[in-house]
């Protein structure tokens, strides 16, 4: 018998704007993308008319772009997160009614839907209770009113299954963030669910812990029988353990790397160009080296405590006026620490940074909510408009430039990752830059939203910025980068131009094939 | 060396040390006590780290000793004349014990810090407050997390030069910038734990338990028993020879008295459990 069964699901969600969204929780940012973008769709709703079913066992993806209904399906199955809205056709879950011609029914109590049926969200940090592991290990099983021995039971089975014995009396914070999704999987799983329910449980992680998560996911899925049911959009990682494809949205197709010229010349931007952007000729793959820098590390050396061991020792860069420079490496190599260094956040205890453009930076997070304050798109958009003197027109031509149009009376935590990064990209753009550093550009987002960056940070170049970026991402290196840097062990290994830096590499190499480099091509075929 | 057995071994004896400690302002108990509260720290946290506690609590001694003096002169042994007060000898010997007992307050507090970790404070007290555990458990995980988002938005402003505040008052306005950010991604973080809290059946219905990392063993309840009957022994004899005992107008005259042996035993209790530990050890290789 199927244990999840979806019949002519169709949701609206009540009303727009941002009083609406917020009573939704979580599932407001995505759902308020769809709203504003499903011209394409039954006017109003936000998923019409899904029907599919899961049988027990099933390794089951639901792949869809970001903003396409992946979290509101989700979240619909679990009576408990269920969101609120106008809902029509029927939904049986481990074979109990939860939606019945569009009315929900208690088909399933909290404590059975809190047992049987798991749910992991995207932010690995945030789904977080408790201050340690092994505490929040025990969350869900003491919410049952679980007996000590019992406790003890779960809690040793998955901590030994998952491998995260070692941690077991870590502080939760101290974890990497895959690591702590590993926890919030085993979490869950101390409950003996029956379903999995996963919501893009691998968006903010790095490559390697993206691997490791889907691995475990599988094992999870073969050795334990307990069906799984992903959204993702990026489904090629789950490949081999996939046993059925639930299609939400359009996914760009796989595209060939031979097929994507770098870097991308900027005509190819794919939003409309604006007067205030120069057609300036795309700047050549080898940059000439100029006299004077945009930037220069000499031999720094750089350590957060006395006692701490190095995290730099003697790196020297040199970044060239106007091109794009990416450094990669591997997870804690340092990366971060030499961006703040070189945005002067952080100071040398030996070396120099020298930076002509110090007076006109701007520092891109790796989470754009840390740059985001205001109430809405416009307003924030708006903040800096006297400190910087840019006018009302300026705002108007980045909106459109990043197309943000129609979205200026939105919050900003309302929009979908993609758009927060274009928004604070835009809002960091109207002080008008020398020099801009990105970190973890593409983090999150889905290939189209990928292919967007990367025509982004090539357009900034071509306006003659330049832009330093730290990026996992080897892809998207590979299309933007005019130099890439490869840190490690407190230096850089190497520094050369994209194209040789990833011609010589055996290991940090770019895929063959992926649906950003198929975005890229989708973009380009749109182009006259 | 508390770590092999129950929190609550941990806490009963330097609770009950702490309070005798407090209680008795008498020269041989506040000997002993400091002497005690040196060895345990010598154990629970190292003799390095016991040997540099002195480094503040002998300057501590001889500043209230100093002090003692100049507030109170009563006595009836003038040593010397500071203008028109006289300092007398019971006075500045007063002074030095309460500094001693200070000393040894504080050096058990040391202890206390060392053995009663977050984690088994709330083992210890979950049993009585559940509910309060769970709350102060996610607001240890805040914490740390408040604090290191609030440096990454502050290292976003202060890389941001091109939009740069002019002026104080500008200036002041992105520090506010930088709190309301934090509420404002709290908020949010706010919404997802609390739907993966009820996720995982929080208010379901059922009535919570409390996992707790810690079981009283046969050993725990036996060092417990000991701990809490030389307590109850101590008490009316630390009583008595503090009432016996004065200060002013002359020092009364120390005798030996065997009442003295069950609160040095208590003082023992730290390295007698390490010396069983380091015999065992020897023993069992």
């Amino acid at each position: 018998m199927a244990i999840v069964q979806v019949e002519n699901f169709s949701f609206a969600y009540p009303g727009e704007g941002r009083g609406a969204s917020f009573d939704m929780g979580a599932a407001g940012a995505d759902a308020g993308r769809v709203a504003a973008h499903d011209t394409e769709q039954t006017s109003g709703w936000a998923l019409s008319n899904v029907s599919f079913s899961v049988e027990e066992g099933a390794f089951c993806v639901l792949v869809g772009p970001t903003g396409c209904g992946k979290t509101t399906l989700l979240r619909a199955l679990k009576p408990e997160l269920a969101p609120a809205g106008e809902k029509r056709g029927c939904m049986r879950v481990l074979g109990r009614a939860v939606l019945e011609d569009g009315v929900a029914v208690a088909g399933l109590t909290a404590r059975e839907s809190a047992e049987q049926i798991g749910f992991v969200m995207q932010d690995p940090a945030a789904q977080i209770v408790c201050d340690t592991v092994w505490h929040e290990l025990a969350f869900g099983l003491e919410n049952l009113g679980m007996g000590q021995d019992e406790m003890r039971r779960r809690i040793a089975e998955v901590a030994h299954f998952f491998g995260i014995e070692p941690v077991m009396r870590a502080a939760t914070e101290t974890l990497s963030g895959g690591q702590k999704q590993l926890v919030n999987l085993a979490a869950v799983l101390a409950l003996r669910p029956r379903l999995l329910l996963l919501d893009e449980p691998t968006a903010q992680l790095d490559p390697n812990a993206q691997r490791q998560f889907i691995f475990m996911l599988a094992r999870v899925n073969r050795e334990l029988g307990t069906t799984v049911v992903m959204a993702t959009h990026a489904p090629e990682d789950a490949e081999p353990y996939v046993t059925q494809r639930v299609e939400l949205g359009y996914v760009p197709p796989l595209g060939e790397r031979a097929a994507v010229r770098v870097p991308l010349a900027v005509g190819q931007e794919p939003t409309p160009s604006t007067p205030s952007t120069p057609s300036t000729p795309s700047t050549p793959s080898t940059p000439s080296t100029p006299s004077t820098p945009a930037l220069l590390v000499k031999d720094a050396f750089f350590r957060y405590g006395r006692r701490d061991p190095w995290v730099l020792r003697g790196l020297s860069v040199r970044v060239s006026p106007g091109t794009v420079h990416a450094f990669v490496g591997g997870n804690g190599c340092g990366k971060t620490t030499l961006l703040h260094l070189m945005a002067g956040v952080l100071k040398p205890q030996d070396g120099r940074v020298l930076s002509p453009h110090a007076d006109r930076q701007v520092l891109m997070p790796q989470d754009p909510k840390a740059l985001l304050v205001c109430d809405t798109v416009a307003e924030e958009l708006a903040e800096w408009r006297a400190r910087c003197g840019y006018t009302a027109e300026d705002e108007r031509r980045v909106c459109a430039r990043f197309g943000l149009d129609g979205l200026e009376n939105r919050h900003p935590y309302d929009l979908s990752g993609g758009q927060q990064q274009k928004l604070a990209l835009a809002k960091l753009l109207l002080a008008d830059p020398q020099l801009l550093f990105l970190d973890e550009p593409t983090k999150g987002l889905d290939a189209s939203a990928c292919a967007d960056a990367a025509h982004m940070v090539r357009a900034l170049a071509a306006e003659g910025r330049t832009v330093v970026l730290v990026t996992h991402d080897l892809d998207f290196a590979y299309a933007v980068a005019d130099e890439v840097s490869m840190l490690f062990d407190g230096e850089l290994a190497c520094t050369e131009p994209s194209a040789t830096f990833f011609a010589r590499n055996l290991v940090y190499r770019p895929h063959d094939r992926s649906r950003f480099f198929g975005a890229l091509a989708a973009c380009e075929g749109r182009q006259p | 060396m508390f770590e092999t057995y129950h929190p609550a071994v941990a806490f009963a004896y330097l609770a009950c040390c702490i309070a005798v400690a407090m209680a008795a302002l008498q020269p041989v108990y506040v000997v002993l006590s400091l002497a005690g509260a040196l060895a345990c720290a010598c154990v629970t946290r190292g003799p390095g780290a016991a040997a540099r506690s002195l480094a503040w609590a002998l300057p501590l001694v001889a500043l209230v000793t100093v002090v003692n003096p100049l507030f109170s002169a009563s006595g009836s042994t003038e040593i010397m004349r500071l203008g028109s007060r006289a300092v007398y000898a019971e006075s500045l010997f007063y002074g030095a014990c309460s500094g001693g007992m200070l000393a040894a307050v504080l050096v058990w507090f040391t202890s206390y810090a060392a053995c009663m970790t977050s984690e088994n404070s709330m083992a210890l007290f979950g049993n009585v407050a559940p509910v309060l555990v769970t709350m102060v458990s996610q607001v240890l995980r805040l914490i740390p997390q408040f604090v290191s988002r609030g440096r990454k938005i502050a290292a976003v402003q202060d890389a941001a030069s091109s939009a740069a505040p002019r002026g104080r008052r500008e200036q002041a306005r992105d520090r506010m910038r930088t709190v309301s950010v934090l509420m404002g991604w709290g908020m949010e973080d706010g919404l997802v734990r609390s739907d993966a809290m009820r996720a995982r059946g929080y208010g379901c219905g059922a009535r919570r338990t409390s996992y707790r990392r810690f079981r009283v063993k046969a050993a725990d309840a036996a060092v417990l028993a000991c701990v809490l009957a030389l307590a109850a022994v101590n008490a009316p004899l630390v009583a008595l020879a503090c009432g016996q005992y004065a200060f002013y107008p002359t020092l009364s005259v120390l005798v030996v008295w065997w009442g003295y042996l069950p609160y040095a035993a208590l003082m023992a209790v730290p390295v007698v459990l390490q010396a069983k530990e380091a015999w065992q050890w020897r023993s069992s290789k």
